[in-house]
């Protein structure tokens, strides 16, 4: 592993890393798993790669709403982040198909996450 | 060009959901405007606005309207999504918004990648402690900050810092406590999973202040994940060269390790955890000596509670000011809590200190599910108490839940409506700290034990009007001679719940009667012989036989024999078994 040194984090601070534009993240905390988390993670990798989709799959925290696990925020070019509650198979795959490669989001699902609405500081 | 995203949802739970109609209006009057290339509408699942009408979120602006007629729709596709403008008299300004420092990275970063972590401006803390501040001045950085203890008792984090500094010992530990083990709880399991980095780095903080070189992270064994993902970030600190030696360049040195807990409650208490670490049975000893003196192996030891250290990563980075200007006078910056029971929404919550317990409950908790009454609100675990719905109003702060008789704990929030009774769970409660007292110390042991048989009186519908002094007389023994904080803490649900719920306590006692129903010792089935069909369903399905009678006579249960088990309430088909 390369080491991180003091010049590093002073070029963090000073050029902190544009935000990675493009993302799936799935919420990948023990309440996420416990409701499926981990087979809709494994889904959506599976059909980027088959797909060569240009967008990571990401694993994340809990955000706080676990009443919605499994939660999957999406951010592709051209359309706002969103995130998406109580994911199954049935709409990750959607997720991949309406959202990611058409471009439309996937009507009745989106929550709009505590994490959304939360004042980072 | 990013689209725009009209987010559409229907938030008022009486009445049929119009989220489709307005949505389908939405979406003519935006294809009217010629608007459908570059705005779309859709339907949400929940905005985390309740109660408010028909709501639209436009993002990515983020503009929120509520409580939308038909008729404001063509107002909104003109104003705001042809010509970017805000149709103010519409616009809605929450008051439930969140503000995340402990769980800032929580679902954003791949916790198991050390990379995002520093990507997000971690480990300047640490690096800023190192190189711009001596231990002193960090010290005084966390004192201006106001930083208290967020595993329960909220002990400024600073004073113990300060005294584990000047203790003498010619070796000084830092300690995680991650055992978490209050009914509801697992904020602290949640920050481990989500963001473990942060963690780790206010530990680091923490050695360096007060000249530790060894460090312990005491998670339960029942969080599995949680330890494997601090393990991988221990891992990759190490591998980074930001833990062992001469850390960034430094001299500062530091291992850490993690340790499983033993699975009892009273280890998370400071002193067991300690005895726990050392390979003893974790059992509490007196205080004083205090850790900061005398902690893990007798050496001068600062432990502090998983949130505690991710609030010191934050406050170092940020500056103590910012962190400060959030809060109240006296309880500073934010508190994570767990919202379970009957809400809505169960999850965590982040909130600034002052925040009224109403808009937790109602306006981020979304109320209770069911539409029942709200009757209480439980804080502060199986040492804290139970707040009724009309001290709603009071902001959350360490002595404001005092004042309450309740306890700001490590941040459970358990909410009650009107199918719970609270002389039962103030049976759970104490049921729960007699199952985990150590029983080394007579008042916590035998009062546990004996509240506990008087409380099982009164729900079994023996109890009597002297027995609330009994508990009253035990509960004061209890708290004044108890060893730790776990028997004196555990009267507080009964004295709690008795203080505002003492109808309820009456009811059992005098009229012998439960109003939720969940004592089942005091409810009572009988045969409504006008409604029976005479089916025998109930005879067949009693599984104590106490159902007799024929076709012509009807049948009577027999109160002597029957457990009140509530069968032939549930089989009867012609609701013809009253039970009251
Ligand atoms: C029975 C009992 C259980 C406790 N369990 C925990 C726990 O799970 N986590 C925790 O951080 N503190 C727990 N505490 C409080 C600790 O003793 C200690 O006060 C705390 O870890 C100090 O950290 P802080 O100053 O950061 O709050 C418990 C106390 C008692 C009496
Ligand atoms: S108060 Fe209870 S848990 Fe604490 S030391 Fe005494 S017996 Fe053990
Ligand atoms: S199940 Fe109901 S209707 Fe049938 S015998 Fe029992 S009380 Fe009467
Ligand atoms: S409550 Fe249970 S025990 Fe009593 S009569 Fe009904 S079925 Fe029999």
């Amino acid at each position: 592993m390369e080491k991180i040194t003091k010049d590093r984090l002073d070029e963090v601070l000073k050029n902190p890393p544009p935000e990675n534009g493009r993302y799936i993240r799935v919420g990948m905390s023990s309440c996420g798993v416990a409701a499926g988390a981990a087979e809709v993670f494994a889904l959506l990798r599976s059909e980027v790669e088959k797909r060569k989709l240009a967008v990571p799959v990401v694993p994340c925290g809990c955000s706080g709403g676990c009443h919605s696990e499994p939660l999957v925020e999406v951010c592709v070019d051209g359309l706002p982040s969103v995130t998406y509650g109580k994911v199954n198979a049935e709409i990750a795959m959607r997720i991949i198909e309406e959202h990611v490669r058409d471009k439309r989001l996937v009507q009745d699902y989106i929550v709009d996450a505590p994490m959304k609405r939360a004042v980072a500081l | 060009m990013t689209t725009t995203v009209v987010l559409i949802r229907d938030t008022d739970s009486g009445g049929a959901d119009r989220t489709r109609d307005v949505h389908d209006l939405f979406t003519q009057k935006v294809r009217d405007a010629g608007l459908q290339n570059e705005v779309q509408v859709v339907r949400a699942a929940d905005l985390g606005i309740y109660n408010k009408g028909m709501v639209a979120k436009i993002l990515p602006q983020g503009i929120v309207y509520a409580g939308i007629a038909d008729a404001d729709v063509d107002d909104i596709v003109t104003t705001t999504l042809a010509q970017k403008m805000p149709v103010s008299r519409l616009v809605y300004c929450g008051a439930n918004e969140q503000v995340r420092i402990v769980m800032r990275n929580c679902g954003i970063v791949n916790p198991e990648c050390i990379e995002d972590y520093i990507a997000r401006k971690g480990y300047q803390g640490i690096k800023r402690a190192l190189y711009d501040l001596t231990p002193e001045k960090a010290i005084e950085e966390l004192k201006t900050s106001g930083l208290r203890g967020r595993g329960g008792a909220g002990y400024p984090t600073w004073l113990k810092w300060s005294l584990a500094r000047n203790a003498f010992g010619d070796r000084k530990f830092v300690i995680c406590n991650g055992d978490e083990g209050d009914p509801g709880a697992y904020m602290d399991r949640s920050v481990l999973e989500g963001d473990p980095h942060s963690v780790i780095e206010g530990m680091m903080i923490a050695a360096y202040c007060i000249g530790a070189t060894k460090g312990f992270l005491y998670i339960r064994a029942e969080y599995p994940l949680a330890i494997k993902r601090v393990q991988k970030a221990l891992d990759d600190a190490y591998g980074t060269g930001l833990l062992g030696k001469d850390i960034l360049g430094t001299s500062f040195c530091l291992d850490l390790e993690v340790r499983l807990g033993a699975g009892a409650f009273v280890c998370g208490e400071e002193t067991a955890l300690i005895a726990s670490v050392e390979g003893k049975r974790g059992t509490p000893r007196p205080r004083p000596p205090y850790p900061s003196d005398v902690g893990l192996f007798g050496k001068p030891t600062v432990i502090n509670n998983v949130e505690t250290f991710a609030n010191v990563s934050y406050i170092l980075l940020n500056g103590a000011k910012t962190f400060a200007s959030i809060g109240t006078d006296k309880s500073k910056g934010t508190k994570v809590f767990a919202l379970t029971g009957k809400i809505r929404n169960s999850g965590l919550v982040e909130i600034p200190m002052g925040t009224p317990l109403r808009v937790i409950i109602e306006d981020i908790g979304g109320g209770v599910a069911s539409g029942k009454k709200i009757l209480a609100v439980q804080t502060g675990g199986p040492s804290g108490g139970v707040i009724p719905e009309q001290h709603f109003d009071t902001p959350v702060s360490y002595e404001h839940l005092l004042e309450l008789g309740s306890f700001m704990g490590s941040g459970g929030m358990i909410v009650m409506d009107e199918d719970d009774c609270l002389v039962d769970i103030a049976k759970f409660y104490l049921g729960f700290c007699v199952d985990e007292s150590c029983g080394k110390c007579a008042p916590c042991r035998i009062g546990g034990f004996q509240m506990l048989k008087v409380l099982e009186k009164i729900t079994d519908g023996k109890g009597m009007p002297e027995d609330l002094d009994t508990l009253k007389r035990i509960a004061q023994a209890m708290r004044k001679a108890s060893l730790c904080a776990l028997g004196q803490g555990a009267p507080n649900p009964i004295i709690s719940t008795m203080k505002y719920f003492a109808e309820e306590y009456r009811q059992h006692i005098v009229d012998r009667k439960c109003r939720a129903g969940k004592c089942t010792r005091l409810m009572r089935f009988e045969i409504l012989d006008t409604s029976c069909k005479r089916c025998k369903l109930c005879v067949v399905n009693c599984p104590v036989h106490c159902i007799a009678g024929d076709r012509e006579k009807g049948y009577r249960i027999d109160q002597e024999k029957c457990i009140k088990c509530g069968r032939c309430f549930e089989v009867c088909k012609f609701e013809a078994v009253a039970r009251s």
